[in-house]
């Protein structure tokens, strides 16, 4: 499949009184044309990082790019000026952001938001503009639209708001539309309605999406590929089946174990023990072993490489090396494992 | 809208109404009597004939009701210091030097204040943010008759560059201006600076920048009218303190202003002098009161008022 976006050994770093913090270590990974990537893990772990690293958004002069190079359409982002940034954002790369109470703005009419980009990357009139504007509106299923392009944000209800900012993602065309947990701040209800408008949406525009989350639920229910992030890198990478199915990093097993399903209401949910390392200095060997109950003595020593377990399924973790003992997720996660598979059976049926 | 203003314009008479009303009873409590700073001179009969005269011999509630329906009629009442002028004409001929340095300190302060406020927020942590923070500390803390003192020293006596008082063409208006704008011009530049920082670390700066809005338009389309919200709520106070800081500025530059003449009417009990400008000052206050609100309304679509049922 081509890849849209190719993301090599991406380190981010950020100045502080501190230290330098390491917020994103050497992430890899490729973006497939019209795909949905997930990058799932615990707040901290470099998610939200990296994708505005991918806007050209690390806030300066704190944050910095030390290492790594962000390929997309044969440019490298992480070289280019602001200025050349300014004409890829919001154009080839958009972003829907978390919270859309504040992520519009409030003095501001939600039409002339919507038509910003479109003036800016398109050269369009203002009328073209406002047709394409109503036009986005009435994509996101906002009703009424002739009317509420004239309104201010805090005339629309969350969700509503949520469908604006998506509006404004989508106006240009984004080849890449990365969404940094855009159903977080919403009501359940919300959720699923704006997860169900950005799968329709994919299938018209047919955008690269990339969504950032916590929750393993939607994961499941919008992504292609999942990648699972620690402390900064990918610990395990592959398609949906891949890691709800057949996880091999124990993180990964940690997060489904704490994730609850319909059926676990008797079981307690499982905790990872211990809070993430301290990113200012990382441990050495794999940040993930003092809380790992299956570390090998090596993991405290060196770092596990990415092994790959099939030809989409990658984990880093010396589990997997020819020499470890063979360890078995533990019940409870494989239980859950199961419950994925149930579930998805009943989704296809 | 017009609703609106009319709801606040009846409001604005009441208040009005009841600071005459406050005033005028406070004043009569003040000691002394308007005639007797002459020097003695004058013999019982002649005190009582000139109190008979301006109707100062009556009960205080008598006069305060024959004060009010004066008011409507448009007359203030005839000064007793100055030859039977009617107050009116005195505030007419004094309000055009105050009026003029009050705007003149309160445009280019609160301007220079916000611009100020504006780079120390965008160059956060430099010295641009430094300097001015340190010039924002002393505008705040050293009183508007200080820096008047140490204009007119440097400015005016050693340097001669500006007259040293007096008020003859607009040079003469330029330390005393300086010294009353350094107060709006620090606070400004205080607020201004605290609200461009939060703005500009707020989500919708985030999401302008990401829709490849260039630096210069986030500043100025997006954070400035934001982060102005807030400063214009200190307007309103400020403009009341300008208000006073004239009383003590026109003293020292000798500049024949409304403030000048208010001090000198309260040290000679000349009260519809003194209930003519406070009256104005009671005007101006509910204006600009008024005007802020709407300038409110204006800028932020949040809070504009009424017919808002679209």
């Amino acid at each position: 499949m081509d890849s849209i976006l190719d993301v090599n050994n991406l380190h981010v770093t950020f100045d502080t009184y501190g230290g330098s913090v390491q917020a994103v270590r050497g992430v890899n990974f490729s973006l497939n044309k019209g795909e949905t990537l997930a990058i799932v893990g615990e707040s901290g772990s470099g998610k939200s990082v990296t994708t505005k690293a991918l806007m050209g958004l690390v806030a300066k002069p704190a944050g910095k790019i030390p290492k790594g190079e962000i390929l997309f359409e044969g440019k490298d982002l992480t070289k280019l000026s602001n200025k050349q940034m300014q004409k890829i954002r919001g154009k080839d790369i958009s972003m829907i952001f978390q919270d859309p109470m504040t992520s519009l703005n409030p003095t501001m009419k939600v039409g002339k938001q919507i038509m910003e980009g479109l003036i800016l990357h398109q050269n369009q009139s203002k009328q073209e503009a406002k047709k394409r504007a109503l036009e986005l509106l009435q994509l996101v299923g906002i009703p009424d639209p002739e009317k509420r392009i004239n309104q201010y944000p805090h005339q629309f209800s969350g969700g509503m708001r949520q469908r604006v900012v998506i509006a404004i993602a989508l106006a240009c065309n984004p080849k890449v539309l990365i969404a940094d947990e855009p159903t977080t701040a919403l009501d359940v209800t919300i959720q699923a309605q704006i997860i169900e408008l950005m799968k329709n949406i994919q299938k018209k525009m047919e955008t690269s999406i990339i969504f950032i989350t916590h929750d393993l639920g939607v994961v499941a229910n919008v992504a292609d590929r999942v990648a699972v992030m620690y402390a900064g890198k990918i610990v395990e990478i592959g398609t949906v089946d891949d890691v709800f199915y057949n996880p091999k990093h124990p993180y990964t097993w940690g997060l489904l174990g704490s994730m609850p399903t319909v059926d676990s209401q008797e079981e307690k949910l499982i905790a990872i023990p211990g809070t993430p390392p301290d990113l200012i200095h990382p441990p050495k060997g794999d940040a993930f072993a003092a809380r790992n109950e299956f570390a090998l003595a090596i993991d405290f020593e060196e770092e596990p490489p990415m092994f790959q377990v099939s030809d989409s399924h990658y984990a880093a973790t010396w589990l997997l090396h020819e020499d470890a003992p063979h360890i078995e997720p533990p019940e409870a996660v494989k239980r859950r494992m199961k419950g994925f598979s149930t579930e998805g059976d009943n989704k296809n049926e | 809208m017009a609703k609106y203003i009319t709801k606040r314009v009846i409001y604005m008479v009441i208040t009005l109404f009841i600071i005459i009303s406050a005033t005028f009873f406070l004043m009569k409590m003040m000691p002394g009597s308007p005639f007797n700073n002459i020097g003695g001179k004058l013999t019982v009969e002649q005190e009582a004939f000139l109190m008979e005269q301006y109707g100062l011999d009556e009960p205080v509630p008598v006069q305060y009701v024959k004060y009010i329906t004066g008011i409507f009629r448009g007359d203030l009442g005839v000064s007793f210091q100055y030859d039977n002028r009617p107050v009116t004409d005195i505030i007419l001929d004094r309000i055009g030097p105050s009026a003029h340095l009050g705007a003149q300190a309160l445009i280019i302060g609160s301007i220079l204040g916000i611009i100020l406020g504006m780079f120390a927020a965008i160059r956060h942590n430099t010295w641009v943010d430094y300097t001015s923070n340190i010039l924002a500390v002393i505008g705040i803390s050293i009183p508007s008759f200080v820096f008047a003192g140490l204009l007119q020293y440097y400015l005016a006596v050693k340097w001669r560059l500006f007259p040293v008082s007096f008020w003859e063409s607009p040079i003469y208006s330029v330390l005393p201006t300086i010294a009353l704008m350094i107060f709006p011009m620090a606070i400004c530049a205080r607020f201004m600076r605290t609200e461009m920082l939060e703005v500009l670390g707020s989500d919708y700066i985030e999401l302008a920048r990401a829709k490849g809005v260039s630096n210069r338009i986030v500043m100025f389309k997006h954070a400035l009218r934001n982060a102005l919200i807030p400063v214009i709520t200190v307007l309103g106070p400020m403009t009341v303190s300008l208000m006073t800081g004239t009383l003590v500025i026109e003293q020292i530059f000798a500049i024949p202003g409304i403030g000048e003449q208010f001090v000198i009417s309260i040290s000679t009990n000349d009260y519809p002098v003194i209930m003519g400008t406070t009256i104005l000052f009671a005007i101006l206050f509910v204006l600009v009161i008024l005007i802020v609100d709407l300038l409110y309304g204006l800028i932020d679509p949040r809070i504009r008022i009424a017919g808002g049922k679209d």
